[in-house]
């Protein structure tokens, strides 16, 4: 760290730049910006910090700044979605981290601190809900990732057609809603007339109260997450697997490496950046697991398979607890994000 | 300053959602003795009832608004159609938006609108639109359920109780005579249920699930109770109640005439066990009056009659009951609150209840309209009613959803046998007696 002027003026080099003396920063601002030409200025400024940090910072601003204007034709046509995503994303977001903080009610609010926060903590409930929602995430996500990478990869040596075909094949069942789907598991988990204890009944195992037993139930609720095709998966891989340079399959070929050492030594390795988003989505989407609960079980039998979306829900629009629902969703927001940042470090591609 | 701006946009967005729900028309004030001349528009919501002939399940309601909006022609009564698995929610999302609309369908007891909503303004009294006379002919229990310190916070329009429905094909097949005039106790209920049961058929199923009674006159046959009189401790791990769940649970474990899946979530499921033509596996289930209704009609015309839950230890054949009926939002204006409330009053009138009666399968909250005998060709509705007579409700407490909860819960695990009755009913307690320490 250290004092510095700030020196602005042209550069014969496009783009943004700057020099650092021990008296002085010298800073190159694109003309688009400034409309200056000509040669290096400089202007007097207050005294200003030059750590390393804080000069990448500045270099970056300027640099979005630069690009944004540059490309603004582009971020006109995008205003539309971005102000929706503001109005309908951002604001609300903040808006429930304010909430959080407030014990609201119809006709007022009052602001009570932490005190949503500790209560959040403090149920018994809630607790039980996150233990199976980490429960159901651990399970689920694995084996949504990895039915999907098998399944691509069974599918993309196919022709274009039957490429196609299969791509329709999975990605149509994933078009259905969820209460459907979850209306027919309902059925095919009936204790008397479903097919699962139609196919154990085949090997003399005895019927099984699938939802309506503690122990039985969430691994039902898994199960059915699991059965159920990655279809957007699928899609996925496969489209990053028609991306992968041919010419790396012919050299390992050429050396000797047999198909599954080309899968597990160049598809599996050249797909992380793909693994990467898909593990991140789908983490996200069981941490919110919903519809299934509402639908199958209502979170119980007992709290069996209590989750934190469906607590949210009820403690919102049942208990009208809205600033507790606000802390609560907050809680779930940090723990997706703690993950989200776990396995962005964990699976990123450093080349 | 920021989060204020943010507060207030996010305000003005949750306003514009509802906008299409909301009282849109600018109500201006008048005299009382003006309020026939009022404009305006009064946004009610309300749910499917029964079809027409082109399968309009809206039909009574919107011919009910054509003949008002005729007496009225300045006023716009605008009709939010509202699926009633939707309702409570709806209701839930435009309430915490301050945008809900001027009149609802609504079981006070309900999880939607409730004793809060009373506290904080949002139903409005209607005691100055309904004279003593008027009130007079409800039936008390009917008038006390929508009537919270003194005042008047909703009409009744309809009674429901819960009953045994009997499948007597199943009865007949298994050489099992019914209960003589639909009575017994539960010893004998006990007997008959084993002779049904065999053959790929149950006696008895019910399902456990928050907001639903069905299985309650159980725990309440030897005199249990959740909660005491005023409220503020919880009663059902006393031994009365203790007991009733112990029966209940016998029914599946000691009995062994209910099937496995008895206690769970599953409604749909129990329901199509007794009334699907194809499945009918279970002799006996109890259900809430609709079932009646349904269970006459062609999908699933049922041989059937109603009965009396067992009687236990109290000697009284006691059930659950409940009171449907319409409440008054808050607005701005009392000439719109005077013309709403007359609104209510040609939706509520004694005709209308009888009409909802014979087409809608509930017993009527008026007692000229009960007067009329509405269920005279229609024994089984009529015998339902006559149960009414035992109907205990259940408890009007501000976090009732919660405590119920709590309560099912557990029930739901002493029906699966994790848990012994004492048990969970004990363990209810803990959560019920937090919640009523708030």
């Amino acid at each position: 760290m250290g004092l510095a002027h700030l020196t602005v003026g042209t550069s014969p080099l496009d783009g943004v730049g700057y020099r650092l003396s021990s008296q002085s920063l010298q800073f190159y601002i694109h003309n688009y910006v400034l409309g200056l030409e000509g040669k290096w200025a400089t202007l007097e400024t207050k005294p200003v910090t030059t750590n390393k940090v804080e000069q990448t910072a500045v270099r970056n601003t300027n640099s979005l700044l630069k690009r944004m204007y540059k490309n603004r034709v582009s971020y006109f046509f995008l205003m539309p979605k971005l102000l929706f995503f503001f109005l309908f994303m951002v604001v609300p977001i903040v808006w429930a981290f304010i909430l959080s903080f407030q014990e609201f009610n119809i006709m007022g609010s009052t602001w009570v601190g932490f005190d949503n926060y500790i209560t959040a903590f403090q149920s018994n409930v809630f607790k039980i809900s996150l233990w199976n929602t980490f429960l159901y995430t651990i399970v689920t996500v694995p084996a949504f990732v990895i039915t999907a990478l098998v399944i691509a990869s069974l599918v993309q040596p196919l022709g274009k057609l039957s490429q196609s075909f299969f791509r329709a094949a999975f990605y149509l069942p994933t078009v259905t809603s969820m209460v459907i789907i979850a209306m027919v598991w309902r059925w095919m988990y009936n204790y008397r007339f479903g097919i699962f204890n139609h196919i154990i009944g085949w090997f003399g195992i005895e019927p099984v109260n699938w939802l309506g037993q503690s122990d039985s139930a969430l691994p039902a609720l898994m199960i059915m997450s699991i059965l159920i095709p990655p279809g957007a998966g699928i899609i996925i891989y496969l489209a990053a697997m028609n991306d992968i340079d041919q010419s790396l399959y012919e050299a390992a070929k050429i050396d000797g490496a047999n198909a599954l050492q080309r899968w597990l030594k160049i598809t599996i390795p050249m797909l992380k950046p793909t693994t990467l988003y898909l593990v991140i989505l789908s983490t996200i989407g069981s941490f919110q697991v919903f519809t299934q609960i509402i639908m199958m079980t209502g979170g119980g039998p007992g709290n069996a398979t209590e989750t934190i979306v469906h607590v949210i829900y009820k403690t919102a629009f049942r208990d009208f607890k809205f600033g507790l629902a606000s802390a609560q969703s907050v809680i779930l927001f940090f723990i997706i994000m703690v993950f989200a940042i776990f396995q962005y470090r964990s699976l990123r591609d450093h080349h | 300053m920021k989060k204020w701006l943010m507060g207030f946009i996010s305000l003005m967005l949750i306003l514009g959602i509802f906008a299409g729900c909301s009282n849109d028309d600018a109500s201006k004030d008048l005299d009382s003795d003006d309020w026939k001349e009022w404009e305006g528009t009064i946004t009610m919501w309300d749910g499917p009832r029964w079809a027409d002939k082109d399968d309009n399940k809206y039909h009574w309601i919107e011919d009910k608004i054509s003949e008002f909006q005729k007496d009225y022609p300045n006023v716009k009564i605008k009709l939010v159609k509202t699926p009633w698995a939707e309702m409570n929610d709806k209701l839930s999302v435009a309430i915490a938006g301050r945008a809900w609309p001027d009149i609802a369908p609504v079981d006070i007891s309900g999880g939607s609108i409730n004793q809060n909503h009373i506290n904080q303004g949002v139903i409005a009294p209607l005691d100055d639109y309904f004279t003593d006379e008027d009130k007079s002919d409800f039936y008390e229990n009917a008038l006390e359920a929508y009537t919270t310190e003194g005042k008047l916070y909703g009409v009744p329009t309809s009674i429901s109780v819960h009953a045994m429905l009997l499948n007597l094909d199943i009865f007949e097949e298994k050489g099992v005579e019914p209960p003589k005039d639909g009575k017994w106790t539960y010893d004998e209920f006990v007997e008959k249920m084993k002779a049904l049961t065999g053959d790929g058929v149950d006696g008895f199923s019910t399902y456990i699930l928050p907001g639903y009674y069905e299985a309650w006159p159980f725990l309440l046959m030897d005199g249990g109770y959740p909660l005491n009189e005023d409220m503020t401790e919880y009663t059902f791990d006393s031994k009365e109640a203790v007991s009733g769940l112990q029966k209940l649970v016998d029914l599946k474990y000691k009995h062994d005439v209910a099937p496995e899946s008895m206690g769970g979530e599953d409604v749909g499921g129990t329901w199509k066990a007794w009334a699907a033509s194809d499945q009918r596996t279970v002799a006996v289930e109890p259900w809430a009056t609709w079932a009646i209704a349904s269970a006459q009609t062609e999908d699933f015309k049922t041989n059937f009659m109603v009965a009396e839950y067992p009687t236990g230890d109290t000697g009284e054949p006691v059930t659950i009951g409940g009171v449907g009926g319409y409440v008054m939002f808050n607005s701005k204006g009392d000439a719109k609150k005077r013309m709403t409330a007359e609104f209510i009053k040609h939706i509520t009138n004694t005709d209308e209840q009888v009409t909802m009666a014979k087409n809608y399968g509930t017993f009527p909250a008026r007692i000229s309209a009960a007067d009329q005998e509405p269920f005279a060709d229609n024994p089984q509705m009529a015998r339902a009613q006559e149960l009414s007579q035992h109907a205990v409700p259940v408890p009007r407490h501000e976090n009732w959803a919660r405590i119920d909860e709590a309560i099912q819960k557990e029930l739901q695990l002493a029906l699966n046998g994790e848990k012994e009755p004492a048990e969970a009913l004990k363990a209810a307690g803990e959560e019920v007696n937090s919640i009523l320490s708030e």
